[in-house]
């Protein structure tokens, strides 16, 4: 299941140069790629003529040439040389998609081209913000995408999957968590209040005592993820919302689904302390993606078993109440997206 | 080892109107938030005297439906 009429992130910034870029996107073979001007493109993977891979050929004089036979393709989509021949069919075209770059990402709308907005485009500013240190980084990932979801919007996992790295019993043993569910948002809080602060959390904090510690997760439609967590000194009234003297990071998570079963995973760390140093900007990302890649050993793992007999029951706990409420969203979208496509149809016939 | 995990969840409709929580426990009991029945309301009410009962506002409804 896919919601078409969103915009997605399709690569890191740096991944779309010069050279095409071929990537499955909701099931849909996509190949991006930059003209000189730096102009974003991004066509249907698939020549129209014996449809290989556009993204095997080359860029030559700004259009997208295939590597079989040279048809060459222009920013329109349209065919503008076949080779050996002036004419030029009707039907020599690809699919082209609106893209835009922002946040260091290349963002991709995969729906209706008319309906593509980029001021609906999930705010992932704290990866390009001065004020932030931040590094994005990507993971192919074996696993439906509602299953990193899920993941993200349970804080309990920590204390088993991350018990060496992130996590400990502490973080399920007398926790309250706070989940709030609106039309389109649904938001995982957690205060740890008058704690000691974690061993990595001293470090960069230098923190002398007590902590207030917090735990923020929001979660917008289709797969945005964005984790809010930090420290202030025990007190000082961050619960009320002054953070005065502490340190904060955003966990920013933007997932792509591939396939039903395979999912781009987009990530990155942001950090508001030291924002300008390199090496902290790379030991705070090393940390958290130890902790990432235990995360997908886990969700791959899930995707075997599901593969294996997809209608194998399971069982809800209260912990799962976060990733429920993403879920409940996500089926009403669908059923809305399939709704109107339904109407558009019967009108256009 | 005691575990007591504790969510509470709340709905939120369009706009800022939020219902009242509800609570899940680590006993698997659905606390939901209301106020007591006065003695005077179950009298206007024809409501039963004896009875524990709460008054909750309809958001409250529609999220259950909605949440649970």
């Amino acid at each position: 299941m896919f919601l078409r009429n969103y915009w997605y992130v399709a690569a890191l910034d740096e991944e779309v140069r010069d050279r095409p870029l071929g990537r499955t996107i909701l099931g849909e073979p996509v190949v991006l790629f930059r003209t000189a001007d730096g102009a974003l493109h991004a066509f249907e993977d698939r020549c129209p003529h014996r449809r290989l891979p556009l993204s095997m050929g080359k860029i030559v004089d700004d259009v997208l040439q295939c590597h079989y036979h040279g048809l060459r393709f222009a920013g329109s989509g349209l065919c503008v040389r076949v080779p050996g021949q002036d004419h030029i069919p009707q039907n020599a075209r690809v699919r082209t998609y609106p893209v835009v770059a922002r946040y260091r990402w290349i963002w991709i709308w995969m729906g209706d081209p008319a309906l593509a907005d980029p001021a609906q485009i999930c705010d992932f500013h704290w990866l390009s913000d001065p004020d932030w240190g931040a590094k994005p980084s990507y993971l192919h990932v074996e696993a439906n995408w509602q299953l990193i979801v899920d993941n993200l919007l349970d804080l309990t996992h920590l204390a088993f999957v991350h018990e060496t790295t992130i996590g400990n019993m502490a973080l399920v043993e007398h926790a309250a968590v706070k989940v709030q569910r609106a039309p389109n948002n649904v938001l995982v809080t957690r205060w740890i209040v008058d704690q000691p602060a974690p061993p990595t959390f001293v470090k960069v904090g230098k923190f002398t005592g007590n902590v207030d510690r917090w735990q923020i997760i929001d979660y917008t439609p289709p797969a945005f993820l964005r984790l809010d967590v930090g420290a202030c000194p025990t007190g000082t009234g961050a619960p009320e919302g002054r953070r005065v003297g502490g340190i904060g990071m955003r966990n920013l998570n933007a997932i792509t689904p591939e396939t039903e079963t395979t999912s781009h995973y987009f990530w990155g760390q942001a950090h508001d302390f030291e924002p300008h140093n390199a090496a902290m900007t790379e030991r705070v990302f090393e940390q958290i993606k130890t902790a990432f890649l235990e995360d997908v050993a886990v969700f791959t793992a899930q995707q075997r078993m599901i593969s294996l007999k997809p209608d194998a029951p399971q069982v809800d706990i209260n912990a799962d109440a976060g990733g429920i409420q993403a879920r409940r969203i996500v089926d009403r979208l669908y059923r809305e997206e399939q709704a109107a496509a339904a109407a558009h149809a019967t009108a256009a016939e | 080892m005691a575990v007591n995990f504790r969510v509470e969840l709340i709905w939120k409709e369009s706009g800022d109107k939020e219902a009242a929580s509800i609570f899940l426990t680590s006993d698997g009991r659905v606390i939901l938030q209301g106020r007591g029945v006065s003695a005077e309301e179950r009298d206007k009410l024809a409501l039963p005297r004896d009875a524990e009962l709460i008054s909750v506002d309809r958001n409250l409804i529609r999220a259950i439906k909605d949440m649970l």
